[in-house]
Formats: structure tokens, sequence, C-alpha cells
């Protein structure tokens, strides 16, 4: 199975397409002749609007490289790649960072906000580098909803792990892009911290009606999603909604076991 | 072992970011070795021709200067008698003896009396032909000269004024103009650095550099085979007595060669002190690439010292690395040093000092001064960097890398900045102060010393406020670009701080030096309007004694009211104290000087001092000598007899033109002196008629056309020429100061660079979550400018206060006004934003072009 479009492309939440990006038949190879790695090969996927999908896959599989090109930050091979109805394969530069910064939100692993700037400051970056004004109400209600309330003036150094994430997450959240990329936002914290930044999206979801595209290895972090894609050697090769952690470790531990035998 | 391989290894990953530290060190030693191969070259240059054209023994007059050259007051050459030839023709081991005549207190011009003089300041000479000049040049086109309307010009100056055979050539000396036409062209067969060189028939030269016939101003001799020079000499000596000088060729060559040392030794010095400037700024662009590298390398070190590197190897790892881009930039250094040498031969060439390449010299010891130099000044800068990272812990390892922990300058620092600056601005109030220019210009160095040292350690504490404040200005309107290019401009103080201060140091010395020079300028304007009461002076700006006939023509110009000759002579002066002056300058002036200019008296009336038997004495020289009015001073005038001068007239201290002078009449002095050994004016000055001052300027300019090497200016053309000059000799030093600027400049791109490569991760984020690369460039280019600035704002106050301060000390000597020059302390930092934005060009470009991904995955 190469394909994850399951999703009708119309309806649902938003009022816009009910997907709120898709790629097809995604190629991304490095190299060339002998050497050509394919990343990705052929990958169709749709993103429903308002869910929390999550992509898993071992290392090497091609999770993150599909969430780079989905979010408009590497170049594919072959292929398109909407956002929305916006087909963004082919874009310039300029145009591409300006996609990025109106109607992607980003989370990184690590090193997620810049240190010269204070809590609140790199919260707003994306919206004062864009010269717009932030959602005031909006923002507030953020702000709480990520319990950082009394941590705004502080400098990223003074800030531990977890708060760095949820300011992060905060950032991301404020400018209230069409959808936020996770790239393992939790995989540097510990377990509750993990928790914690894992609510904040979810409730996001929920509450919020933000889309999240998150990819992660960790079984308990995918529990959070609406719906787990698993990604092969450069293809997707299973997906499951509505999942438990238990039941992604069972179908991780099934990859493994066919990975090995075949 | 190791060490050196470690130090090899990052030497070499790193040579990127070396590269700028190597070219601030390859300036600095190739501005020293092309200095010194440069004057070296001139001075083999004037060595082979000064050998090349003294003859074995060369006897001159006794009145002439040690190396033959022969100008005197009166404007003729000293000579002797033709008889002696015959004598020295007697004296044993000569093979042969000519008499020569030579003077350079000529001016030679063409048809149309345009000046044939060389610009660069080299001499003119006109002289007889004779053997002994024939043996360096070669005649190239047309005949020696023969007879009175004959005359040869050596091949420079035919070429570069165009002379061609038959050509008319006017010789214009004390005795008078003489008119011949070229009949040959002569080549010298060595490197001629520049003089113009003319020559007649002994018959003619006699005639008209002179006056008389029979007389010789040289003897050149020539030894037989087998008799030493010393010999010769001696020989000569002999037979001649003692009444001559008597050099060997060494000696001539020696005596000539320290005649041109004198200046070749001001020029390389000049320039030795401007590389040194060079090579300090580029001890702060050293310090900041290799502070910055420990900082960037910190885990790796802290690896090192975890599995059992010692302190001093990690030192000496990192002064491994200095030792390294010290010895390749010195190298490098040394090579374009001299190619630096040739490229300035060939400028020297296009304002007709004529150098050849097949002189350039390199001493041995130019490339080990350079390499030492270079070397030395790298590692040393680089000790402080190397101490720092030996403090590093192991557990920095550990730790997250990145964020270098000294971003905060400690107060200690600022305690020995502001204690340093205090002193200094201290020492700088002393120096205004002084009453005496001499102990206030010992407190004026060390005020400048120590506020420069204390401005660069309190530069860190400084680069907070003055960013934050520059910010605050020009930055928050660019919003939140603005505010990040700020963040990141103090984000390390000790960096910014550094890295302007290597600007600062530049620009200090040229605001110091354009406050001093606008403020020479307004001072003499100043004095010029309240003292001077003629119209029009008439001088050479070369220094040359004007003639009886150009005076006759100056008095003869329609319009004029009254020209005033102004004469300098020396005398003997024996006080009413009993003492004896040797060699006292005394000026001997028509009385109408008195109102030409306004010299305030503390005793006596100016006028008097023109009386018969006067003179007037300056209140300093009357203090120190027990002088009153009516005291007597025996003068006994040099060429001349003894007078008893009475004192009529004392002057003030308080002048600025003519500081010190005394007067007294050009008769009074006529009487003693007789005529044919009177000086010639130093300077003459006209006065129109009333309402005439047009007409008077053009008569006057006209009647001196025929003698071009004299200038008629009126005050405004004066105070235009001192304004020009001034101008120029500040433009040499801005010109030579550029270099330090550059290393400078040097110093912000390396800063930028650098912390670009630290902030790449940052970068990555930025773009990620949208920052445009337009937006990345302009926050790049937005720091640069806020670190020029940062600079240019500490270098132009320190260095006004420095120029205030020393208008001050030296209102002493008559720098009474203080001008500051605000068109060119404006444009300076005006400047420096564009120098910023210079800098950041390559750094921004580089940022701009970095790829999203890969930069968020670095390390």
């Amino acid at each position: 199975m190469t394909s994850a479009v399951t999703i009708p492309r119309h309806g649902g939440t938003g009022g816009r397409t009910a997907v709120a990006a898709r790629a097809r038949q995604v190629v991304k190879a490095y190299g060339s002749g002998e050497t050509r790695v394919v990343a990705l090969d052929h990958v169709d996927v749709d993103i429903a609007r308002g869910q929390f999908t999550a992509i898993m896959g071992p290392s090497g599989s091609g999770k993150s490289t599909l969430m780079h090109c989905l979010a408009g930050l590497d170049t594919v091979t072959g292929g398109q790649i909407y956002l929305d109805e916006t087909e963004i394969t082919g874009l310039k530069d300029k145009k591409l960072t300006r996609l990025r910064r109106d109607r992607i939100g980003f989370i990184f692993q690590a090193f997620n906000l810049l240190p010269t700037l204070n809590a609140i400051e790199n919260i707003t970056l994306p919206m004062d580098i864009a010269g717009r004004k932030p959602d005031k109400e909006w923002l507030t209600r953020v702000v709480e909803t990520v319990g950082l309330a009394d941590r705004l003036k502080h400098r990223p150094t003074q800030l531990s792990g977890g708060q760095q994430q949820r300011v992060a997450v905060a950032r991301a959240l404020a400018a209230r892009p069409e959808i936020i990329f996770g790239d393992e936002p939790t995989g540097n914290l510990d377990s509750r911290a993990g928790a914690e930044v894992l609510g904040f999206l979810r409730r996001s979801v929920d509450e919020l009606g933000q889309t999240i595209v998150m990819v992660t290895h960790d079984p308990v972090a995918a529990s959070y999603a609406d719906r787990v894609l698993y990604l092969a050697d450069g293809r997707i090769v299973d997906e499951m909604f509505k999942p438990t952690a238990e039941a992604v470790l069972d179908r991780m531990k099934d990859f493994d076991a066919r990975g090995r035998t075949s | 072992m190791t060490v050196m391989k470690t130090s090899m290894r990052n030497f070499l990953a790193h040579k990127g970011r070396m590269a700028l530290s190597a070219v601030a060190v390859l300036l600095s030693v190739a501005f020293v070795c092309g200095t010194l191969v440069f004057t070296d070259t001139m001075s083999t240059t004037f060595d082979k021709l000064f050998a090349a054209t003294s003859s074995d023994v060369t006897v001159s007059a006794k009145g002439a200067s040690d190396s033959g050259e022969t100008t005197a007051d009166n404007g003729k050459p000293p000579v002797m008698p033709a008889s002696v030839l015959g004598e020295v023709r007697k004296a044993q081991g000569v093979k042969s003896a000519e008499g020569a005549v030579f003077s350079t207190s000529v001016t030679v011009v063409d048809a149309d009396k345009d000046n044939l003089s060389p610009s660069s300041g080299a001499p003119t000479i006109v002289g007889s032909w004779n053997a002994n000049e024939a043996r360096t040049m070669k005649i190239t086109s047309g005949a020696a000269p023969k007879g009175a309307d004959q005359i040869m010009v050596d091949a420079d100056t035919a070429d570069k004024h165009d002379l061609k055979l038959g050509d008319e050539i006017g010789v214009i000396s004390a005795i008078g103009t003489h008119t011949a036409k070229i009949s040959g062209i002569a080549d010298f067969t060595v490197t001629n650095p520049g003089a113009a060189i003319f020559y007649v028939d002994t018959k003619t030269a006699q005639q008209t550099l002179v006056g008389e016939s029979d007389v010789y101003t040289n003897v050149n001799v020539t030894a037989a085979a087998g008799v030493s020079d010393a010999q010769l000499k001696n020989n000569v000596t002999a037979e001649l007595g003692g009444g001559y000088q008597v050099k060997t060729a060494k000696e001539t060559a020696d005596a000539n060669q320290k005649d041109v040392e004198g200046f070749m030794n001001v020029m390389k010095y000049a320039m030795l002190g401007f590389a040194g400037i060079a090579f300090l700024v580029g001890i702060f662009l050293i310090i900041n690439t290799f502070s910055m590298l420990v900082a960037q390398r910190t885990r790796e070190i802290g690896l090192m010292r975890a599995i059992g590197s010692s302190r001093k190897q990690v030192n000496r790892s990192v002064l491994a690395e200095a030792l390294l881009l010290g010895v390749v930039g010195s190298v490098l250094g040394v090579g374009a040093g001299v190619g630096l040498a040739v490229g300035l031969m060939k400028v020297m060439g296009t304002v007709g000092m004529e150098l050849s390449t097949d002189d350039l010299t390199v001493a041995w010891t130019t490339p080990v001064v350079g390499l030492v130099l270079g070397v030395i000044v790298t590692v040393l800068a680089a000790y402080l960097p190397a101490r720092r990272a030996g403090k590093i812990s192991p557990m920095a390892a550990l730790r997250d890398a990145g964020a270098p922990a000294d971003a905060k300058a400690g107060w200690i620092r600022a305690a020995i900045g502001t204690v340093l600056t205090g002193t200094g601005g201290f020492a700088l109030y002393l120096a205004s102060a002084a009453d005496k220019a001499k102990d206030g210009s010992l407190w004026l160095g060390l005020g400048i010393v120590l506020s420069l040292i204390g401005f660069v350690v309190i530069g860190p504490l400084l680069a907070g406020a003055v960013v934050r404040v520059l910010g605050a200005v020009l930055l928050r309107m660019f919003g939140p670009v603005g505010r990040m290019a700020e963040r990141n401009a103090l984000r390390n103080p000790r960096r910014t701080g550094a890295t302007g201060a290597a600007l600062m140091i530049g620009l200090a010395l040229v605001a110091c030096l354009s406050v001093v020079g606008s403020s020479m300028v307004a001072s003499a304007t100043d004095q010029l309007d309240k003292t001077v009461g003629t119209d029009f002076i008439i001088q050479s700006d070369r220094g040359q004694l004007i003639t009886p006939q150009a005076v006759k023509a100056a008095k003869s110009a329609p319009h004029v009211e009254r020209v005033t000759e102004y004469k300098l002579t020396q005398a003997d002066f024996t006080t009413p104290d009993g003492k004896t002056l040797k060699d006292t300058a005394i000026t001997a002036a028509d009385p109408s000087y008195a109102t030409d200019l306004r010299t305030e008296t503390v005793a006596g009336k100016l006028p008097d001092a023109y009386k018969p038997d006067s003179m007037s004495v300056h209140e300093k020289f009357a203090e120190d000598h027990g002088i009153s009015l009516g005291s007597k001073i025996k003068v006994a005038f040099k060429d001349g007899s003894a007078a008893d001068l009475t004192v009529r007239a004392i002057t003030s201290s308080d002048v600025v033109i003519d500081a010190g002078a005394m007067y007294t009449s050009i008769s009074t002095v006529a009487k003693y002196v007789p005529a044919d050994k009177m000086p010639l004016d130093a300077l003459v000055f006209a006065s129109a008629k009333e309402g005439q001052q047009d007409a008077a300027y053009k008569s006057l300019k006209s009647a001196l056309h025929d003698y071009p090497q004299y200038i008629v200016r009126d005050q405004t053309d004066y105070k235009d020429a001192l304004k020009d000059q001034i101008g120029q000799l500040l433009n040499m030093i801005y010109g030579l100061l550029a270099l330090a600027i550059i290393v400078a400049i040097l110093g912000v791109v390396n800063t930028l660079a650098l912390s670009v490569v630290e902030r790449t991760r940052e970068i990555g984020l930025m773009r990620a979550i949208g920052l445009s690369r337009r937006q990345l460039r302009r926050m790049i280019r937005m720091e640069s400018v806020v670190i020029a600035l940062f600079g240019a704002l500490l270098g132009l106050g320190l260095g006004m206060g420095w120029g205030a301060t020393a208008q001050q000390l030296l209102a002493l000597e008559g720098l009474g006004v203080l001008d500051i020059p605000w068109p060119t302390i404006i444009g300076v930092f005006i400047g420096s934003a564009f120098v910023g934005l210079f800098a950041a060009l390559i750094p921004a470009f580089r940022a701009g072009r970095m790829n999203v991904l890969n930069a968020i995955a670095t390390e």
C-alpha cells in the first residue's frame, strides 16, 4: 500500500476542503546512478483538516523527509504536493518562505527558539516577520492553554526543556497556521514533559480545530493522534485510526518481524 | 606531536575562517616589507648614482656644503679662483683634473616660460659639461654644448616636457636670465631618480651662474694608475693647503647620501608607523578570530580535556594554530611587500621620481623582520584566547554546545577601563591646561594612549549602551528584523567591542588629525586677517630665493603702491649680558614691513627698529639676555662686518606669524655686508594702490610671468594655498590610515562571517518559520552597520577629544582657533554605515544561501 488517500476531498471541518495537504506520487531521491537512494517512492497521502496525524516508521523510512516535503522545507524529485489548493512543488524560495511564514507552523525536536528573544517574542516572531499584528485575544488563549502566562519575559536559557517546547507549540499555534508540522517534538523530553506537550497538541486539535502532522517513533506519542501512517523504505505501508499505544507498539513489532524475515 | 597534528588539522579545517586573519597579517607585513624594500631600493639608486657621478677626488670651495651642493643666500654658488686647477695639477698622482661650475639655485624655463623643474622636489641642476659628466651620460642626439647659445638637456626632462633639439631654454639665476637653444640630449647610464639637469660649456656656466670668469665651483680630479683616492686626496690637500674642501669619491657619495637620507628616513618611519597602526588593528581581528574559534570548539576542547589533555596542551594547540597562521600570513606578506614596493615605484614614477626595478633591493633583513613581526604579533594576539581555551573544563564536553559562556563583560573590566579612561581624560585635561607646550605634549601623549587603551577595555560595556541607543534610533524602524539585529550585536559585547575598537583606532586618528588640521587653517586665517596689512605675497613654493631681477619686475608693476623686501640672514650676536650667540637668525626688511605685518610690541614702536643702526628683539630674547629699549647688541653679520645695533622695539611673544623674529632694516644690513654677499629676498610683499587691487594683482602676475618659479598670491589665494597644503598632507595621512581602516573592515567581515557560521541553526530555524532571504540579509547587514557605527562613534568622539586637546595645547604656539570640521566628521560617520553595509555583503550572501534543512540539522 503506497497510498493513504482515504478521505473524501470535500466536506468536513473548516469550510474549505476537508484535506489540508496532499501528496501525489511524491518521489524524493538522493544521488544518481548506483548511489541513488530513494527516500520517498511514489507516495500518495492526504492530511485531513482538523485532525492529528502521526507519521511513524523506523529510522531511514523517509518519515522525516515526507514531513519536510509536505512542509515546503525540502524539494521533491517528482510528484506534487498541495497545501489546500496551492501546489507547493515548484514554488520559488520567496513564495515558499511566505507560505511557511503565513500558513504553516513548525515544532522541531530541539533548538526551537531564538536565544536572543524572550518567550513572548519568540511566540510572535512569525507574525512579526510578516509584519502582522497578533490577534490579542487568540494569543492570550494560546498562552494560557500552554500555561506560560508567568514566563513570557524569560529568555529560552531560563526555561526548562519542557517549557521551551511549550513555547515552541505556542509559537506554532499563535499564528493560526493551516497546518502544524512537528518533527519529534517530544523526542528530547522526559515522559512527563512529553505528555504535557502532547496534551496541548491534542487539545489544540480538539478545541481549536488545528490540523497537526507529527513525525515520531514513540508509540505513546503516536497514541495521541487520530490517525497513524506507517512508512517503510519510502512507502506508506499501513495506517491506523484511533490508535492506542499498545496497538501501535504491536503493529511496529509486526513490521520489525516482517522486516527481519523478508 | 598529537598537539601539532590537531593544530594542523584544525587550521586546515578552518582555513576559510582563518583567511581574513591571514589577510590582516599579510597586509601589515606587506606594508612593512614594502616600505623597507622601497626605501632600500631608493637608497641603492642614489648610491649608484652618487658613486657613478663622483670623481676620484673633488675639490670644492670652502663655503660649499658637505655634498658640494651650492646654494648660498646670495643665490650664487661659492667659488674658487681658476688658478686652483693649476695647483691641483701639480700634485702627485694626478692623472687629470678639470674645473667645473654648477649650481642648483636656478630655474629653467622653456620658450613659453613654463617651469621645467621637476615637480617631485628633486633638484634642478645647471652645470658645465665636463669629462666627469661624460663618464655617466651618453649623448643620444645632437652634440655637447659649445658657446653661449647652446645648452644640453637630460633625456628624462626632454621626454617629460617634449623638448627637441633647437628648442629655446631660459636659465634664470641670480645673475639674470640666459637663453640658449638645445644642442643635444644626453641620457644617464645609471638611474637618475628625477633631477632635471642642463649642461652648458664651462665659460657659459661661469657667466650665467656666477657672473665672473675664471672661477670654478669644483675641480674634479682623476687619479693616476696605482694611486688610491685617499692618497690622491692627501697629495691634493698638501698642494692646496687648508683653504678648500677636498673629498674622495666615497666621501662625496656618502655626503650626498646623507642629504637624501633625511628625507628617506622621514618617509620610512612615517610609513612604518602606519604599518604599526595596521598591526595594532590586526591584533583585534586575530583575537576575535581565535576567541570565536575557541568558543565554537568548546565541546571539542572539553572532550580533549575529558580524555586527558592538560590545560597546557590545549593552550599550546591554539598557539600552534596561531603560529601557523602567522607564518602563512607573513610569508605571503613578504611576497606582497615586494609587489607593493614595485607598485610604489611605479606610482613615484608618475610623480617624477624615476626608479628602476633593476635596482630593486631586498635586504636579507627585510623578510626576517616581516616574518618575525608577523609571527610574534599573531601569537601574542592569540595568547588570550588560547588561555581561555585552556580554562575550558572537561564538563564542557557534556554540556549543550553553542552559547559561549563569556557573554557578560565583568565588572573588573569595567573598573580597569574606567580608571584608565579617567586617568587618560585627566592627562588630556592637564595637557589642555598646560602653560608650557613641552610639558603639555607629554600629557597629551599619555592622555591619548591611556584613553585609547581605556576605551578598548571598556569597549564591550560601551557596546551595550551605544548599540542600544543606535538600535533605538536606527533599527527600530525596521521592526523585528532590526530588533534581532540589535540583539545579535549585543549578544557578545566583547566581540562587538573588539570589532568596533579596531575601527575606532583608525577613525580616532582621522578625527583627531582633521580637527587639528582644520584648526590650523582656521587659526592661520584668523591671524592673517588680524595682522597682515599687505595685499600680495610673492614667494617660491620650493623655498627658492627671489632674484633681484624679479624684485625689480614686481616693483615696476603698475597699480602697486609699495613693495616690501624681506630677507633672512644670520649673525653672531653679542648681547649686553656678555654672551655671544652664534648664527642667530635676523630678518632684514624694508621699513614698510611694520605696516605689512602688524606685530604687537611690548616696548617701543616697531617702525623705529627700521631706523639706521636699529633693530628689534622679541620678548623672550630680551628677558633672557637682559635687554631693554636702548640696549646695544653687537651684531657680526655673516659674510660682513660687525655693527652695534640699538634695540628700539621689543615684540610680543604672543604672535603667530613670524614668531620670534628680530627685525632690522635692509639699509642697515647693507652698510655692513658687501653688495655681492647680500642675501636675496626670501619673500616680497606688495600692496596695491587704494581701490586698484584687481588691477595690481593682474599687473604683478604679468610682471612676474617670466619667472614661473615665483607665485603671486593675494590673501584669498594665500589662505587657499594654506588650506590646500594642509588638505594634501591630511589626505596623504588618511591614505596611509586607509590600511588600518581596511584591516578593521576585514575585522567586521570576519566577525560577521564567523557569527553566521556560529548561528547556522538559528538562521535555519528563522528561515523555516518564514524569515525571507531578504530579511535575513537585511538583519545581518544591520548588525554590521550597528557594529561599524559603534566603532565610528567611539573613534570620532575620542579623536575629536584628542584633537580639541591638541588645539588647546597648541594654542600656546598660535593655534588659537578650534575648528571642528563637521562635514568631515559627519561624512566619516555616514561612511562608516556604508562600510558596515559593505562588510556584510559576503556574510549576508552566504547566510542567505544556506540550505534550511541542513542548517537546522547542524550540531
